[in-house]
């Protein structure tokens, strides 16, 4: 990085001044210093090559800052799992060997049933916990499956 | 620890509503006693109001945000369609200038002369300060693109020079155009020339000042590492922003500035 003379000379005390995490810094090197001692030492488990980031330019990756709810489904949908319902429910037949699933925290969950398509009566019912259901009006089976919500 | 479902955000209750609104009613009220009793105070309250509350919104968005994750997916596209909507509705406020600026100099009256530029009005020449006005913007907006880009790179020295020379940019304007509202040879009252001129090229200026304020809260973000290189709508929302301005001074230039002398 040849060309950053004048730029510390002429930023580097104003940005220090606004810079209320020093540590950053330190964090970084720290953080360089671990994954090489990772990637030289550690052969039989695979480390994940670092491009960007804290280490490499300086800005965190989400891998490395994100937090709370946004870092719950980040890592949900690394491992391929929807835990709050995000993307669009899976398509069933309806039929008894190809039930809807339809997924529930409790032991019961309220169905409505568009039973041909451009209906504009929904058929509502409660889905119970156990043998799966059939809608009153069109017959198709509804069978409740148990989810699990990251805590 | 998540007792919900879903991956929205049910914000805690918060006073900030309701002090802005306060805010609103005295800057509202104040303005009307200071025309007619010359008292600032209404005012001034309302102003310190405004700010306080704008302050500690922000504030809390970010805090929600940055520090305790509440930015999920679906929440941030909501913010995504949110700043869209604003800058839409800012979008139609300029508008209505400019109809008011197309309306008076499509069909000039007698009382002007029946001509544009109404007769005894000099106008600014738009191959002076206001192209270099062009020229500024125009730069600013590729500096904050290359801002953008840093970011999305995780390039963080470049991020804050090119973030830096944004702000830079976008201050150079306002200095420059307050040069020209001073060296101006009309006025406000000159007319409708002068009411258009300076209404639809003061709320611009005002913008430019609002849009290199946000610019400058995301500088200090930036530099205290709240962005990562795949989330910073922050930088994004005002990224935007800073183009609407852009192509509004681009507009200006062409109709008032230039078709209009």
């Amino acid at each position: 990085m040849a060309d950053e003379g004048w730029w510390r000379v002429v930023f580097r005390p104003l940005i220090i001044h606004l810079c209320f995490r020093p540590e950053g810094e330190m964090a970084a090197r720290l953080l360089l210093r671990s994954a090489v001692r990772a990637a030289t030492t550690c052969r039989a488990a695979p480390v994940p090559a670092l491009t960007r980031g804290m280490a490499v330019g300086g800005i965190p990756t989400d891998e490395e800052q994100a937090t709370g709810l946004e870092k719950i489904v980040m890592k949900a949908a690394q491992q391929g799992a929807d835990p709050y319902s995000m993307l669009k429910p899976k398509e069933y037949a309806g039929s008894k060997a190809d039930p809807h699933l339809v997924p529930s925290i409790t032991t019961k969950r309220i169905v409505g049933c568009v039973c041909e398509e451009d209906n504009t009566a929904v058929v509502w019912f409660w889905l119970h916990q156990g043998d799966a259901q059939r809608c009153p009006s069109c017959g198709s089976h509804y069978k409740l499956v148990p989810h699990e919500l990251p805590h | 620890m998540a007792h919900q479902a879903h991956a929205y955000h049910m914000v805690d209750p918060s006073p900030w509503p309701l002090t802005g609104a306060i805010a609103a009613l005295l800057l509202t009220s104040g303005t009307a006693v200071w025309f007619h009793f010359h008292s600032l105070t209404l005012l001034t309250m309302g102003n310190i109001l405004l700010l306080l509350t704008m302050y500690q919104w922000w504030r809390d968005i970010i805090r929600e945000g940055t520090f305790q994750g509440h930015h999920t997916p679906p929440v941030q596209k909501g913010l995504r369609y949110g700043m869209i909507l604003f800058i839409t509705s800012e979008v139609f406020f300029f508008l209505g200038f400019f109809w008011a600026f197309y309306h008076s100099s499509l069909a000039p009256t007698p009382e002007l002369g029946g001509c544009w530029p109404p007769t005894g009005i000099i106008t600014l020449d738009p191959f002076e300060v206001p192209l270099l006005n062009t020229a500024v913007l125009l730069a600013s907006g590729v500096t904050v693109t290359w801002a953008h880009h840093s970011i999305m790179e995780g390039e963080r020295k470049q991020a804050i020079q090119s973030l830096t020379l944004t702000i830079l940019l976008g201050f150079y304007f306002t200095f420059l155009q307050g040069m020209e509202y001073y060296e101006a040879p009309f006025t406000i009252a000159d007319g409708v020339y002068g009411s258009t001129f300076f209404v639809a090229t003061g709320f611009h200026g005002l913008h430019v000042i609002i849009g290199s304020t946000f610019l400058a809260v995301c500088l200090l973000r930036q530099v205290q590492y709240h962005f990562t290189s795949e989330h910073h709508f922050g930088f994004e929302a005002a990224a935007w922003y800073w183009h609407f301005v852009d192509v509004v001074w681009l507009f200006l230039y062409v109709s008032i500035y230039w078709w209009g002398s």
